[in-house]
C-alpha cells in the first residue's frame, strides 16, 4: 500500500537529529488516549524511537496495550521501538511533598511536620509536581519522539502558563504562592529550557483532540487561543468518534450524522491554519494493536478507516433490548433535588460538554414548576445558561421568564474587580487606624495592588462571588452549574484549605482573620445531605466516569462531601439505530451504567440522547419532566420550607 | 550595608495577599520592609521555613532557637547576625529606628 503525505504527518513525524514532543491536549472522554498510542504506534512502526507518556489520572494505557506499564518506563512488549510510562499525579505530588519536608525533619517534632504536611496539601503543590514530571521528560535525548498523553486541557494551559509566573516571581527574588522559591531556582535552567522548547515549532508540536459537536470545537478554539498568547500555537487538530455514514440509518441518526458534519465543515475553516484529521466512532471501544494501527494509518497514512461492526467486541449477543429504565427510580432521585427543611443546594459537577449547563437549567426549571423559589447559576465561563433560556443572564440574579425562577452567571472580571476592591480598601481601612506610622501608605496599598495581579487572585475572587450564593435570601433552592470538575474541586477544595491555613496562622499569631466563620458555615452546608447535594455528570463511558469517580473521592477525602446523585447523559435512544452498531454501543453504554451504580450507590437520573438539546422555557420543561422524577411534585403536597 | 533578615513559619506566601482576605501583619511587614531598602542602606531577606529551610539549617542560632522552642519562636528578627526580635513582628517604625542605632559595618 502506498503511504500518503497526510498533514497531520508533516506535523508529527520528527525531522532533526533533537529529540522532539508531540502533546495531546483534549478532555477526558473524547479519546485522547487512543489518538495518543495510535500515534506513539505510528511513530514506532516507522522505526523512531518513541517515549509514550500519560499524566492521565486514570491511565488506560494497559488496556489499549494489553500489559501492565505503571510509574516507570516500560518497553511495549508487541511494539519495537515504543516505551511507555504512566504518571499518577497524586503520586507525584506525594513525592514532591516528600521531598520538600525531609530537610524540616532535622528542625521539627512530629506534630510539627504534620502541620507543614497538611499546608503542602494544597492545588498549588499538585500543579507543580505534575510540572516537575513534565519537565524530567523534556531532557530525553535517548528518544527520537516523546509522545504526551497530556492532562485535561485547562490544566495543560495552566501548566504551560506557570513556568513564565514562576520566573517572573523568581527574578523579582520573592517567595511565591506555588512552591518553595529555593529550590525552584535550581530548577529554574531546567524550567526555562522547557518552556524555550516548548514554543519551538521545529522540536515541538501541540495537537488537540475533541469530539465533532459545537461545545467540544468551542473549548479548543478557547485553549488553543490561550495557548498562542502564550506564543505557541496548536497545529494539529483531530476530530474523534464522527458517527459513519454506513450505519446511520434513520432520521434520528442521519440528523445526528449532519450536525456533525456541520462541525466538521465548520472546523475546515476556522482552523485553516492547522492541520485537521478524523476519525469514526468504532462500535466498540479502541484496544489492541490493530485497531490503533487503523487509526495510525487514516490519521498520517491517508487510509480509509475500517468499521468492523462484527469484529467488535460484541456485548450483547445473547441479551434482550438493553433496558436502561431499570436503572433509575425516580422518586429516589426527586428525593436528592427538593429541600428539606431549609434551602437546599444542588451542585451538578462534570467534565465540559457532557451537558451539565442543560441538566441543572432542566432541573432548576422543574423544581421551580414545582412551586419552589429556585436560583439557578452558573460558575462555568463557558456556560451559555442565556442560550439554553433564550434569555438574558446576567452577574445579578434576575428572572427568565418563569415563575419562582431566577439564573446568574459568575462574570469573571466583575468578581475580581469585586474582589480587588474589597481587599483594597480593607488595607487602606487597616492603616487609617495607625496614624501614628511614618509608612508610606500609598506604596503599600501599590505593593498589594501589584500582589493582586495573580492567578492565586483569580481563584480567591470566583470563590468569594461563589461563597456569595450561599447568602442569597429568599430562595428554597439554590442550583449551581458548577465549572468542570477539576476547578471546581479547586474552588470547593479552597474554602477549607484556606481555613487549614487560618487556623495554623492562629495557633501562632492568636487571631484569625474574620471571615474564618463565614467559610465554616459554607462547608458545613457542603457537608449535609440534606441541605446539600452533589450531583455528578457524565455519559456511560470509561474515561468520564473514571473521572467523576475519582472526582467524587476527592471530594470525600478532602472536603468530606459525600455524592447524591449520579447523572448518566446521552443515553442512545431505543426507538433509532436498529442496527448491529448501535446495539453494541447501546450494550457497552448499559455495561457502564452497571458500574456506575455500583462504583456511586447513588440513584440515578438517567437522560436520552435528544435529537437537540432542550432551549427555551417548554422544552426544558418537558424533558425534566422525563428526567428528573419531579413530575407531580407539586405545590400541594411540598412542605413549607424555611427559607434560610 | 547592613543585612536584615526575617526567619519566619511555614507558609504559603508571605505577602500576605492570598486567601480570602489579606493577612494585615504580612502587608504591613511586607511593605514596611520595601519602605526600609528604598530609605537606608539594608539588604533585606526573608526566608520562610517552608520555601527556605537551608537557611534555617545553615544559620546555627536559628536552627538551635526553633529546635528548642519549636515554630513559636517564629518571626525571628535578625540585623547583622544579632537578633532583635522574636515571636512577633517588628513595625516599620521599630525597624527603622533599630536600623539607625545599627553601625554600619564598613564604617565601624
Amino acid at each position: 500500500m502506498t503511504a500518503t503525505q497526510t498533514p497531520a504527518k508533516e506535523v508529527v513525524e520528527p525531522n532533526s537529529e533533537d529529540t522532539e514532543f508531540v502533546f495531546f491536549s483534549g478532555k477526558g472522554g473524547v479519546g485522547k488516549s487512543t489518538v495518543s498510542c495510535a500515534t506513539a504506534t505510528w511513530l514506532a512502526d516507522n522505526d523512531y524511537d518513541t517515549l509514550l507518556v500519560t499524566t492521565d489520572p486514570a491511565p488506560n494505557l494497559s488496556d489499549i496495550f494489553n500489559q501492565d506499564i505503571g510509574h516507570e518506563v516500560t518497553a511495549i512488549d508487541d511494539v519495537p521501538n515504543l516505551s511507555a510510562i504512566e504518571i499518577d499525579p497524586d503520586v507525584a505530588a506525594e513525592e514532591y511533598r516528600q521531598e520538600t519536608i525531609e530537610p524540616m525533619r532535622a528542625l521539627l517534632g512530629d506534630e510539627e511536620i504534620q502541620t507543614v504536611e497538611e499546608q503542602l496539601n494544597s492545588p498549588c503543590v499538585e500543579e507543580i509536581a505534575a510540572f516537575d514530571n513534565f519537565v524530567d521528560f523534556m531532557d530525553s535525548p535517548e528518544y527520537d519522539v516523546v509522545v504526551f498523553d497530556t492532562a485535561p486541557t485547562g490544566h495543560t494551559i495552566r501548566l504551560m502558563e506557570l513556568p513564565s509566573d514562576w520566573n517572573a516571581e523568581l527574578e523579582k527574588g520573592g517567595s511565591t504562592c506555588i512552591g518553595p522559591a529555593a529550590s525552584m531556582d535550581d530548577k529554574k535552567a531546567d524550567y526555562e529550557r522547557a518552556i524555550d522548547t516548548l514554543s519551538d515549532e521545529s522540536r515541538t508540536s501541540f495537537a488537540f483532540v475533541g469530539k465533532p459537536e459545537s461545545s467540544s470545537i468551542d473549548e479548543i478554539e478557547r485553549s488553543a487561543s490561550d495557548l498562542a498568547e502564550l506564543g505557541i500555537s496548536s497545529q494539529l487538530l483531530v476530530v474523534n468518534g464522527y458517527l459513519p455514514e454506513s450505519v446511520c440509518e434513520d432520521p434520528f441518526f442521519e440528523g445526528k450524522r449532519a450536525d456533525e458534519q456541520a462541525v466538521i465543515d465548520r472546523v475546515q475553516s476556522t482552523f485553516d491554519q492547522q492541520a485537521l484529521a478524523t476519525y469514526p466512532l468504532q462500535p466498540g471501544e479502541i484496544a489492541g494493536l490493530e485497531l490503533l494501527s487503523d487509526v495510525g494509518g487514516v490519521l498520517y497514512d491517508g487510509e480509509e478507516a475500517t468499521v468492523d461492526v462484527d469484529a467488535a467486541t460484541r456485548r450483547a449477543t445473547n441479551e434482550d433490548t438493553v433496558d436502561f429504565d431499570s436503572f433509575t427510580d425516580g422518586d429516589a432521585v426527586a428525593e436528592e433535588l427538593v429541600p428539606v427543611e431549609e434551602t437546599r443546594y444542588l451542585f451538578f459537577t462534570g467534565k465540559g460538554g457532557v451537558g451539565k449547563s442543560t441538566i441543572a437549567s432542566t432541573t432548576a426549571v422543574s423544581l421551580a414548576e414545582a412551586g419552589y423559589e429556585t436560583l439557578v447559576v452558573t460558575t462555568d465561563p463557558a456556560a451559555h445558561l442565556a442560550d439554553i433560556f433564550e434569555q438574558p443572564v446576567g452577574h445579578e440574579p434576575t428572572s427568565v421568564g418563569q415563575a419562582n425562577l431566577d439564573a446568574a452567571r459568575i462574570d469573571q472580571e466583575r468578581a475580581l474587580e469585586e474582589y480587588r476592591t474589597q481587599v483594597l480598601d480593607h488595607v487602606r481601612e487597616m492603616y487609617a487606624e495607625k496614624d501614628d506610622t511614618q509608612i508610606d501608605v500609598e506604596a503599600a496599598v501599590a505593593n498589594v495592588e501589584e500582589e493582586l495581579e495573580s492567578p492565586c487572585a483569580e481563584e480567591m475572587a470566583a470563590l468569594e462571588k461563589f461563597v456569595s450564593y450561599f447568602e442569597e435570601d429568599g430562595y428554597d433552592i439554590v442550583v449551581f452549574d458548577t465549572a468542570p470538575t477539576g476547578h471546581t474541586l479547586r474552588l470547593l477544595e479552597l474554602p477549607s484549605d484556606w481555613k487549614g491555613f487560618m487556623d495554623l496562622g492562629s495557633l501562632t499569631k492568636g487571631a484569625a482573620p474574620a471571615n474564618g466563620g463565614k467559610y465554616d458555615e459554607v462547608i458545613e452546608t457542603m457537608q449535609d445531605p440534606s441541605r446539600s447535594s452533589f450531583a455528578f455528570v457524565m455519559y456511560p463511558e470509561f474515561t468520564p466516569m473514571m473521572e467523576a469517580y475519582r472526582a467524587a473521592m476527592d471530594l470525600q477525602d478532602q472536603v468530606g462531601i459525600e455524592t447524591s446523585l449520579v447523572v448518566a447523559n446521552y443515553l442512545l435512544p431505543e426507538d433509532y439505530g436498529d442496527n448491529a452498531f448501535f446495539e453494541n454501543r447501546r450494550a457497552q453504554q448499559a455495561e457502564y451504567l452497571e458500574e456506575i451504580s455500583e462504583r456511586f450507590d447513588v440513584p440515578m437520573m438517567l437522560a436520552p440522547l435528544r435529537q437537540e438539546e432542550p432551549v427555551g422555557l417548554d422544552d426544558l420543561c418537558e424533558f425534566g419532566a422525563d428526567v428528573t422524577g419531579l413530575d407531580g411534585v407539586g405545590e400541594d403536597d411540598r412542605e413549607e420550607v424555611t427559607v434560610s | 550595608m547592613t543585612q536584615l533578615t526575617l526567619y519566619e513559619e511555614a507558609m504559603c506566601c508571605s505577602t500576605g495577599v492570598c486567601g480570602p482576605d489579606p493577612d494585615d501583619e504580612l502587608v504591613e511587614v511586607s511593605a514596611a520592609l520595601d519602605q526600609l531598602e528604598n530609605e537606608f542602606d539594608v539588604d533585606v531577606s526573608r526566608a520562610n521555613m517552608q520555601h527556605n529551610i537551608e537557611e534555617f539549617l545553615e544559620t546555627q542560632q536559628i536552627a538551635d532557637l526553633v529546635e528548642e522552642h519549636g515554630p513559636s519562636i517564629l518571626p525571628i528578627t535578625v540585623v547583622d547576625d544579632e537578633i532583635v526580635a522574636r515571636e512577633a513582628y517588628l513595625s516599620y517604625d521599630e525597624l527603622a529606628s533599630t536600623l539607625e542605632d545599627s553601625p554600619d559595618p564598613q564604617e565601624a
